[in-house]
């Protein structure tokens, strides 16, 4: 999963080839590096936007006003549905389950740390900010978080793997290219 | 850091939040020099056997906090001390119970108390090597338990010789990364090891084959962060708090319809009603508590009838609920239970790994049928099926409790509020006003 982590870090999604490239180097099947990446609901299949809003709408956050939360941030964006990214590339969303901040309802993750307390014009003014570019770091201890996103993913002809050694070079056999977006991610429930 | 809802201050019973919300408490400096910190396991190295510590938390009878309430002494005296090769201590800081935050509180405030707990579980259990699974949406709790763990290596507490005791021990993290069943305990190794988070099937139990197939220790993050407390108080000290069956006092999360929601530290065995209408400041004006779960979205719910129960696992267990993790959710009458019913039950079909057929597919049943009702589409022949699927997800069907979960939300809403679920089933009404979320 670390490895995973990395490979998402740096393309903002895991690709097929990233998992392809991560199952070669660590010398798995890719049917089981795809395995864990489609269990895990923070390991991304599809394109998200920069700033990604994780908003919960478990209970807790549900008898809040989660709803109103999220519909707001659809308005705002004009984003829809959880799969779609702003045409700039900066917005997505998704509903989670319980982040477990719950004595600050309704909340939601953006950007590696937790927002609290939201009302719709929170929201506004959070969309404003990351649209002028202003983001307060998440604390000072934190690193950065990386630039992502945005640019399509590199192809692996643009980008030959690099050479590893022992390992064996993917095979198309093992792998057979798939397209984008047609995973078998678990359908969220409440999406 | 966000301001502080929850115990803090030298009340009688903040025996863990004591010293929460002092500057800098954090660190290693405020935590020793302020809060006592690492007296226990100084204590515990240089001054006891670790059979003795053991048997200090079994005196203790602290109960696991995590949700199930094993008696934590005899977790730990599962573990063949003596065994060759090497043993795990593995953390659970995977919190993600619907309605409960106790686990981020701690770590948030004083992680220094969940690492001395963790050194001292693993000098006793014979345990060189600890890893703490922590949630991946936890970025903050991880930045400070990342920093806590290096200021204790750096100050020679973790590492080949802690305070100059020969015995090594060290602490690694491991991220998760959002998977609601990692909470369970075979299926968090299953995760550590890389894999995708499907339960094992018992025996063999964790403390005979764990992680990578080594005895392994199992415990929460406010067990482990009680084990210091237990340590300087003496087991027999700890035992007097709280109720004879269920000692202590545990960090119940109180949440929605209350006014102020907080994680709050309680001696076990004090009522719901002082909880949530005390502590907690009741429901909002011109509201009353219709419902709430008493420990987590798993366990069964109460009525408010039922506000007088107290807070130990015998009176929640004849109440027909339970303790679980301490979240207790409250909703007030201007919600309704059958849409609450149903958020959870999508919340449990969202986040059932597969493994087990009557989970896989009961889960996934019960929300179509939810869907029907809430759509006007619902008959009597609906009713007769959520109770039919709530059997089936229940009594041990499953090789983990995911899927007795979402069986005692439908059973006891059901029970409760079968005149709710009757609105909408059979006259396609609901006599609440306001929508909830989704639903």
């Amino acid at each position: 999963m670390p490895a995973l982590d990395l490979a998402q870090e740096e393309l903002g999604h895991l690709t097929p080839e990233a998992m392809t490239e991560v199952a070669t180097a660590l010398e798995l099947d890719p049917g089981y590096v795809e395995g864990v990446a489609t269990f895990y609901s923070l390991f991304h299949l599809t394109p998200v936007g920069r700033h990604h809003f994780y908003v919960c709408t478990n209970l807790s956050c549900a008898i809040r006003g989660s709803a109103e939360i999220v519909r707001r941030f659809q308005e705002a964006t004009g984003v829809k549905a959880p799969d779609e990214v702003t045409p700039d590339g900066l917005f997505s969303y998704e509903e989670v389950e319980c982040l477990g901040a719950c004595e600050y309802a309704p909340m939601m993750r953006l950007d590696q740390r937790f927002h609290y307390d939201l009302t719709p014009e929170k929201i506004d003014e959070l969309i404003a900010d990351r649209k002028a570019g202003r983001t307060a770091p998440p604390s000072p201890a934190a690193t950065p978080p990386r630039e992502r996103g945005g640019e399509p993913p590199p192809s692996p002809a643009a980008t030959p793997p690099r050479k590893r050694r022992g390992a064996a070079p993917p095979s198309p056999a093992a792998a057979p290219p798939r397209k984008r977006g047609g995973t078998t991610r678990k359908k969220k429930a409440d999406g | 850091m966000a301001e502080l809802r929850g115990s803090s201050g030298d009340a009688p019973q903040n025996l863990l939040t004591r010293w929460f919300g002092t500057p800098n408490l954090h660190t290693l400096d405020v935590y020793e020099s302020k809060a006592g910190g690492y007296t226990a396991l100084r204590k515990a190295l240089f001054d006891m056997a670790p059979a003795d510590i053991t048997n200090e938390v079994k005196t203790s009878g602290l109960r696991g906090r995590g949700g199930a309430g094993f008696a934590t002494g005899v977790k730990w005296s599962f573990i063949n001390r003596d065994a060759p090769g090497p043993k795990y201590v593995v953390v659970n800081a995977d919190e993600s119970e619907p309605g409960t935050a106790k686990d981020r509180y701690i770590l948030e405030n004083s992680p220094h108390m969940v690492v001395e707990g963790i050194l001292i579980a693993a000098y006793a259990v014979g345990a060189n090597q600890a890893w703490v699974y922590i949630r991946g949406e936890y970025d903050e709790p991880r930045r400070m338990l990342v920093e806590a763990i290096d200021e204790a290596r750096a100050k020679g507490y973790i590492g080949p010789r802690p305070m100059g005791k020969d015995y090594p021990l060290d602490i690694q993290i491991y991220r998760g990364h959002g998977a609601y069943i990692c909470g369970e305990e075979t299926a968090l190794l299953e995760s550590l090891e890389g894999k995708r988070a499907q339960p094992r099937s018992r025996p063999p139990f964790p403390a005979v084959k764990g992680a990578w197939g080594r005895p392994t220790l199992l415990n929460n993050v406010e067990t482990l962060a009680t084990v210091p407390t237990i340590i300087n108080m003496g087991g027999a000290g700890y035992a007097k708090v709280g109720t004879a069956k269920n000692p202590g006092t545990r960090l119940l999360t109180v949440s929605g319809n209350v006014r102020k929601p907080g994680v709050y530290e309680v001696e076990i065995g004090k009522t719901f009603r002082h909880v949530i209408m005390e502590l907690a400041g009741g429901p909002p004006e011109g509201r009353k508590v219709k419902v709430f779960w008493p420990g987590g979205s798993s366990a069964p719910v109460l009525p408010e009838s039922m506000l007088d129960v107290t807070t130990d696992a015998e009176a929640l267990a004849a109440a027909k609920s339970m303790g679980g993790s301490g979240g207790v959710i409250v909703m007030d009458d201007s919600h309704c239970v059958v849409k609450a019913a149903y958020r959870l039950l999508q919340f449990y079909a969202h986040e059932s790994c597969g493994k087990c057929t009557p989970c896989r597919i009961g889960q996934d049943w019960a929300v179509r049928t939810y869907e029907r009702i809430l759509a006007n589409e619902g008959s009597q022949i609906d009713l007769d099926i959520l109770r039919s699927v709530s059997d089936g997800l229940q009594n041990g069907r499953s090789l983990c409790g995911l899927g007795d979960s979402g069986g005692w939300v439908i059973d006891s809403t059901l029970r409760h509020f079968r005149d709710e679920y009757e609105d909408h089933a059979l006259r396609h009404e609901c006599n609440v006003g306001r929508v909830m979320a989704h639903a």
